[in-house]
C-alpha cells in the first residue's frame, strides 16, 4: 500500500547529504530515517549547524540527497528532477521562512496573491485579502514589505503559506528574526491556522518552548537524529 | 489555458516591477537603441530620397545608361515593363556655323521629357539671370552655352547651321543636368531637339555618337531594372547612378552612409551593453522571485513562461516609444532643414518603424536573454540559503548571443559586412586587451593610497576591494567614452573635410582659352576687381597615342580601349611644383632647374591604362609627336573646383606648342555682370559657370552634416545609458554598505566624498582606456573605412581622462545621492 494512503505524508530513509568543502567532504546529514503522518505537527530541533535546514530542504524537495530516499505525498523525490519535484510541491506544500522571503517589489496583498495566481485560481485577490484579514493585516494590504514590521512581514508570509491550502507546511525558524513577544504572536497564528486547516506542520526550531507545541520532536545533532519523542 | 494564464500573470508582474522602478534603465536603453536605429533609419531613408533626388538632378535622371552604340530595343522595353519613365539623348561633336564663323560644339539632342530629374536653366540673354526650364527646346530651336554665343558673336534669335539644318538660338543655356564633372574638356554645348537630328544629316554610319538613355522611377523598380540590366551590359556601355563613388557627391554620400551605419551600430552596441547590465541587475534582483516561484511549485518552463513575456512586452513597449522618439527626432531635423529640402519630397516610409521594432527585440534578446535565462536555473533552495546564485551563463552564450544580435542588425543596417566584422572583432579584441590594461591601471593607482585623506582612501579602497566589478565598470565607462570620442572625432573630421572641400570662396567659375598675350591683362582685371583666382595654368591640347611604343588601343585592355581619355584630346599642362590639391603617390617631382620630357600622370587614369613609372608615353600635339617618360603618378582632387590635369609635363617640354591659359575664380552673385565685362575685354576668353552645381553640392553636404549631428546625439544618449546602467548595477551593494557605514558612525559628507573619489578615479582610468581605444579604432576607421587623413589624436589623451573624471565623477556623485539620503534602518531592513 502506498505510504500516503497509510497516512504518511513525508518520509525519509537513510537520508544523507554530503558537500565538498575546502577541507574535504562534509557530512551535513547522515542516515536520517523518519515518517511524518498527515495532520501531524513535528518539531525538528537542534543547534545551529546541526543540519535542520538541510533536512527540511530535502524533505520539501528543494535539494537532492547524496544518498537515501525521500517520499513526499507518495512521490519519490530523489528520483525526480528539479521540475518533477516542483510539480509535487505545487499546491501541496507551503513554506514559512526565518527571513520571511517576501518579494520586495510586491505589496502584501500581491505577495499573498502570487501562489494563487501561479495556480491560476479564479479569485486570487479575494482569497488573498481574506487571508490577510485573517492574520490581522486587513489594513496593510497595499504596503510593501519594507513598510511593515518584522512581525507583520512574517504574518504576510504565513498568509501566503496557507493561501494554497497546502497539505503540508514547512516552517524554518519562523520566529528567528523576531523578538520574543512578536514571535509568540506569530507562532500562535501559525498554530491556529494549522489547526483550522488541518495542515501537517514540520517546524524547524531551536526553541524548546515553540517545539513544545508540537506533538512529535526529532532532535538533530551533527546531522543525525539523536532522539525522538 | 495555462499559457494564457501565465501571460496574464506575467503582465501583472511586469506592471508591479515597473511600478517598483526595476525596469527603468532597461527600458531606457531599449528606447535609446530603437530611437537611434529608427531615427537613423528614417533619416537615411529621407536623406537618401532627398540626396538621390538632388543628385539625380545633377544626373538628369535616377539612372543613366551611356554608350557608343544604341542599345537593343528589349532593354528599353524592360524599363517600360518595370514602370520606369525614360527618355533618350544623343551627343555628338559638330561644327556650328554662323555666316563665315565656325565653332566646334558638343551637341546634345534631347528627347521629349528631358530631363527626367532636375531642370535645365536658361537665360534670355548672355549673363542675364537664369531660370529653370523642364523641357528641351522647341523643334527648330536650339539653346547654346555662352561660349558658343561669344565665339560666333551671336545674339538671341540668330540662326545657326548644324549640318544641313538651320536652327534658331532662342535662349542661353546656363545649366544642364548630367554635365557635372564633365566641363571644359568638351567643346561648348548646344542643346537641340532629338526630332531635329535627322534634318541635320550629321549622324551617318560610323559617326562618333554617344547614346544616352535616362531612366527614372521608384527605387524598387530602378533596382529591379539595374539588376536585370547589369549582366547584359557590354564594354561599350556604362551605367551611371547617383551613387557613383567617383563623384564628389557620391563620395560624400558613401562616407555619410558609412558614418551613419557605423554610428547606429555603435549606438546599438552601447545600448546593448546598457541592456545587458540592466538585465543582469534585473536578473539578480529576481533570483528570490524565481526561487520563491520554484518553491511554490513552478517548473523551469513556468519560470521562463513568466519572465519571457515580460521582456517581450517591455521590449515592444519600449521599442514603440523608441520608434516614436526616432520619428520625432528626424522630423525635427527635417523641419529645421526645410529651407534646404527639395519641394515635393515624399515623407519617409514605414520600413524604419518595422526595423526599429525588430531591432529593439533583437537587441533585447541578444543582450538580455543570457542573464534572464539564469533565472530559470535558480535553485529553490535559495529560499533557505540566500547565497546560492545560479551558475553564470557560459561566456560563449553571453558574447555569442550579443554578437549575433549585432550582426543581424548590422547586416540589415549597414549592408557592410566588412565594416561590421571589423568593428565587432576590434571591439572584442579591444575589450579583452583593455580589461587586462584596466587591471594594470587599477594596480598602479594603488600607489596613490598613502597620499590621500580618509574619505578618498575609503573610496579608492572600494575600487580595489571589488577588483572584478571595478574592471567591469572601467570597461563599461571606457567603452562608452571611447564610442563617444570616436564618433565625435569622426564627425569633426568629416565635417571639416566637407567644409574644406568646399570653402565659402570655392571657385565657382572657370575662365579658359586665355591667350598668352592676354595673361597679364586678365590677371590685372581680376586684381582690379579684387577677385581671387587660382593659379593660371597653361593648357596644350594633345592626344595620347602610344604607351611604350605600342598604340594605346592595343596597349590597354579591351574594356579600357573605349576610355574617354584615349578618344579625345587631353588638356596637357606643365608646372614646376606639385599643384596644391595633387599628391604624389609614386615617383618624384622634377627639379625646377632640370629639363627633359618628363610627365606626371593622374593615378586613376594611370591604373586604368596600365601606365607605370618610367613608361614612355607618346603624345600627338598639333600634328607632331612628343615622347615623354613618366616621372611620377599623383592623385588629384577633381572636386576641388580648381583646374586639374591628367598629364602635367616638366616645364619646357611643351614650350614649342601653342598654349592657352586656364584659371578658376569665385564670384558672388552680385558680381555676375563682371563676366560680360571680362569677355568683352578679352574676346577669346571663355567662361564656364559652375555656381549652380556648387550650390547643389552644398545643400547635400548640409543635409549630411545634420544627419551626422543627429546620430551623434544618439550615441551620446546610449553612452549615458551605459553610465547609468553601470552605476545602477552597483547601487544595491552601495546602499547596503552606505547604511552599514553610517550605523558605524560615518557621516554623510565622508560617504559622499568617498563616492566622489571612487567615481572620479574610475572616470579617469576609463578615460585613459578610452583614449587608447579611440586612437586604435580611429586609425583603422580613418584609413580603412573613411579614406580620411589620419593624425595622432593627442587632444583625446588629455580630454578623455579629464572628461571621464568629471563626467563619471558627477554622474556617480549624483547617482549615489540616494545612498546617503535613505535611512540606514530602511536599507538594512530591506536587505
Amino acid at each position: 500500500m502506498p505510504e500516503h494512503l497509510n497516512g504518511v505524508i513525508v518520509s525519509a530513509a537513510d537520508l544523507s547529504k554530503r558537500v565538498a568543502t575546502a577541507e574535504g567532504a562534509l557530512d551535513i546529514l547522515s542516515g536520517v530515517n523518519l515518517e511524518i503522518k498527515s495532520g501531524e505537527r513535528v518539531a525538528i530541533i537542534g543547534v545551529s549547524g546541526s543540519g535542520k535546514s538541510t533536512l527540511i530542504g530535502l524533505l520539501a524537495g528543494l535539494d537532492t540527497p547524496t544518498q537515501g530516499e525521500v517520499t513526499l505525498a507518495g512521490e519519490r523525490l530523489d528520483r525526480l528532477d528539479e521540475d518533477g519535484r516542483a510539480r509535487v510541491r505545487a499546491g501541496r506544500v507551503g513554506f514559512v521562512f526565518q527571513s520571511f522571503q517576501l518579494l520586495s517589489g510586491l505589496t502584501a496583498l500581491e505577495n499573498v496573491m502570487l501562489p494563487l495566481e501561479l495556480a491560476g485560481l479564479a479569485e486570487p485577490r479575494r482569497d488573498a485579502r481574506e487571508l490577510l484579514e485573517r492574520v490581522g493585516l486587513g489594513s496593510r494590504l497595499s504596503h510593501y514589505p519594507q513598510q511593515l514590521s518584522g512581525g507583520e512581514q512574517q504574518r504576510v508570509a504565513i498568509a501566503r503559506a496557507f493561501a494554497m491550502q497546502p497539505t503540508i507546511l514547512f516552517a524554518d525558524e519562523p520566529t528567528g528574526n523576531l523578538d520574543s513577544a512578536t514571535g509568540a504572536r506569530v507562532i500562535d497564528l501559525l498554530f491556529d491556522l494549522n489547526r483550522e486547516r488541518r495542515t501537517t506542520l514540520v517546524l524547524v526550531t531551536h526553541d524548546e518552548h515553540i517545539a513544545a507545541r508540537c506533538e512529535r520532536h526529532l532532535y538533530l545533532e551533527a546531522g543525525r537524529i539523536v532522539d525522538r519523542r | 489555458m495555462r499559457g494564457l494564464h501565465h501571460f496574464r500573470l506575467a503582465l501583472r508582474l511586469l506592471a508591479r516591477d515597473w511600478r517598483a522602478g526595476e525596469l527603468r534603465i532597461l527600458a531606457a536603453a531599449v528606447v535609446i537603441a530603437v530611437g537611434a536605429v529608427t531615427a537613423i533609419g528614417f533619416f537615411n531613408d529621407r536623406l537618401n530620397r532627398a540626396m538621390t533626388y538632388q543628385s539625380a538632378d545633377l544626373l538628369g535622371a535616377d539612372l543613366q545608361l551611356r554608350g557608343s552604340q544604341p542599345v537593343p530595343a528589349e532593354w528599353r522595353q524592360a524599363a517600360t515593363e518595370r514602370n520606369l519613365r525614360q527618355t533618350t539623348t544623343l551627343e555628338f561633336t559638330s561644327v556650328v556655323v554662323r555666316g563665315d564663323k565656325l565653332q566646334l560644339a558638343s551637341v546634345m539632342a534631347a528627347g521629349p521629357g528631358f530631363p527626367l530629374r532636375g531642370a535645365l536653366r536658361t537665360a534670355p540673354a548672355l549673363y542675364a539671370p537664369d531660370e529653370k526650364i523642364s523641357q528641351p527646346p522647341a523643334p527648330g530651336t536650339v539653346w547654346a552655352e555662352p561660349r558658343v554665343l561669344q565665339a560666333l558673336g551671336l545674339e538671341i534669335g540668330a540662326r545657326i547651321q548644324i549640318g544641313n539644318a538651320k536652327l534658331t538660338v532662342t535662349r542661353v543655356l546656363t545649366y544642364e543636368p548630367g554635365r557635372a564633372g564633365r566641363f571644359f574638356a568638351f567643346a561648348p554645348r548646344v542643346l537641340m531637339r532629338e526630332d531635329d537630328v535627322p534634318r541635320t544629316g550629321v549622324i551617318q554610319p560610323g559617326s562618333r555618337v554617344n547614346y544616352g538613355y535616362l531612366f527614372s522611377g521608384a527605387d524598387a523598380d530602378l533596382t529591379r531594372f539595374k539588376d536585370w540590366l547589369t549582366p547584359r551590359l557590354s564594354p561599350h556601355h556604362r551605367l551611371l547612378d547617383v551613387r557613383d563613388e567617383t563623384s564628389s557627391i557620391g563620395r560624400a554620400l558613401a562616407r555619410a552612409e558609412r558614418y551613419l551605419g557605423l554610428t547606429s551600430l555603435l549606438a546599438v552596441i552601447l545600448a546593448g551593453v546598457a541592456i545587458a547590465m540592466g538585465a543582469r541587475r534585473y536578473g539578480e534582483r529576481h533570483y528570490d522571485v524565481s526561487a520563491m516561484l520554484r518553491c511554490l511549485g513552478a517548473t523551469q518552463r513556468d519560470v521562463v513562461a513568466l519572465f519571457l513575456p515580460q521582456f517581450l512586452m517591455l521590449g515592444l513597449a519600449a521599442s514603440a516609444l523608441g520608434c516614436a522618439l526616432g520619428w520625432l527626432a528626424q522630423e525635427t531635423i527635417f523641419y529645421l532643414l526645410k529651407e534646404l529640402r527639395p519641394a515635393g519630397l515624399p515623407p519617409a516610409g514605414v520600413t524604419p518603424v518595422a526595423f526599429g521594432l525588430l531591432a529593439g527585440l533583437v537587441t533585447l534578446a541578444g543582450f538580455a536573454l543570457p542573464p534572464l535565462l539564469r533565472l530559470k536555473r535558480v535553485s529553490p533552495l535559495r529560499v533557505l540559503r540566500r547565497e546560492l546564485a545560479p551558475l553564470p551563463p557560459a561566456a560563449w552564450a553571453v558574447y555569442g548571443s550579443a554578437a549575433a544580435a549585432v550582426l543581424v542588425l548590422a547586416w540589415r543596417f549597414t549592408g557592410d559586412l566588412l565594416l561590421t566584422a571589423a568593428v565587432l572583432a576590434g571591439s572584442l579584441a579591444a575589450t579583452v586587451a583593455l580589461a587586462i590594461f584596466a587591471g594594470v591601471l587599477l594596480t598602479v593607482s594603488r600607489r596613490l593610497h598613502r597620499r590621500v585623506g580618509v574619505a578618498w582612501r575609503f573610496g579608492l579602497n572600494n575600487l580595489w576591494r571589488r577588483t572584478r566589478t571595478s574592471i567591469g565598470q572601467i570597461l563599461a565607462f571606457g567603452l562608452a567614452l571611447m564610442a563617444m570620442a570616436v564618433i565625435a572625432l569622426l564627425r569633426t573630421d568629416l565635417l571639416t573635410t566637407w567644409q574644406t572641400q568646399l570653402p565659402p570662396d570655392t571657385p565657382n567659375h572657370f575662365a579658359f582659352n586665355i591667350l598668352p598675350q592676354d595673361v597679364g591683362g586678365v590677371q590685372r582685371f581680376f586684381a582690379t576687381e579684387r577677385i581671387k583666382t587660382t593659379a593660371l595654368y597653361p593648357m596644350v591640347r594633345g592626344r595620347l597615342t602610344e604607351i611604350n611604343g605600342k598604340p594605346v588601343t592595343q596597349a590597354v585592355t579591351k574594356e579600357e580601349s573605349d576610355n574617354n581619355a584615349l578618344r579625345r584630346e587631353l588638356n596637357l599642362s606643365w608646372a614646376d611644383t606639385v599643384p596644391p590639391d595633387n599628391r604624389l603617390t609614386r615617383g618624384a617631382w622634377w627639379d625646377a632647374s632640370g629639363t627633359g620630357n618628363r610627365v606626371s600622370v593622374e593615378e586613376k587614369l594611370a591604373d586604368k591604362l596600365g601606365i607605370g613609372l618610367d613608361d614612355e608615353l607618346t603624345f600627338s600635339i598639333a600634328g607632331e609627336t612628343l615622347p615623354a617618360r613618366v616621372a611620377s603618378i599623383r592623385t588629384v582632387q577633381w572636386d576641388s573646383f580648381h583646374p586639374n590635369f591628367y598629364m602635367i609635363f616638366q616645364p619646357g617640354a611643351l614650350a614649342p606648342y601653342p598654349a592657352t591659359y586656364l584659371t578658376s575664380f569665385h564670384l558672388a552673385p552680385d558680381q555676375k555682370p563682371l563676366l560680360t565685362t571680362l569677355v568683352r575685354a578679352f574676346p577669346s576668353v571663355t567662361v564656364l559657370e559652375m555656381d549652380q552645381i556648387l550650390a547643389q553640392v552644398r545643400v547635400i553636404l548640409a543635409q549630411v552634416t545634420a544627419a551626422v549631428e543627429l546620430v551623434l546625439t544618439f550615441v551620446l544618449a546610449a553612452g549615458f545609458a551605459v553610465l547609468f546602467a553601470a552605476l545602477a548595477a552597483s547601487l544595491d551593494e552601495r546602499f547596503y554598505e552606505g547604511a552599514l557605514l553610517r550605523t558605524l558612525g560615518a557621516n554623510r559628507r565622508q560617504l559622499r566624498a568617498a563616492h566622489l573619489a571612487e567615481f572620479v578615479v574610475l572616470g579617469v582610468l576609463a578615460g585613459l582606456l578610452a583614449a587608447i581605444g579611440t586612437e586604435l579604432i580611429a586609425y583603422v576607421l580613418y584609413t580603412r573605412a573613411f579614406d580620411l587623413e589620419y593624425s595622432f589624436k593627442w587632444p583625446v589623451w588629455l580630454a578623455a581622462p579629464l572628461a571621464g573624471g568629471a563626467l563619471i565623477g558627477l554622474v556617480g556623485f549624483f547617482g549615489t545621492r540616494r545612498v546617503v539620503n535613505q535611512s540606514p534602518l530602511t536599507v538594512l531592513r530591506a536587505s
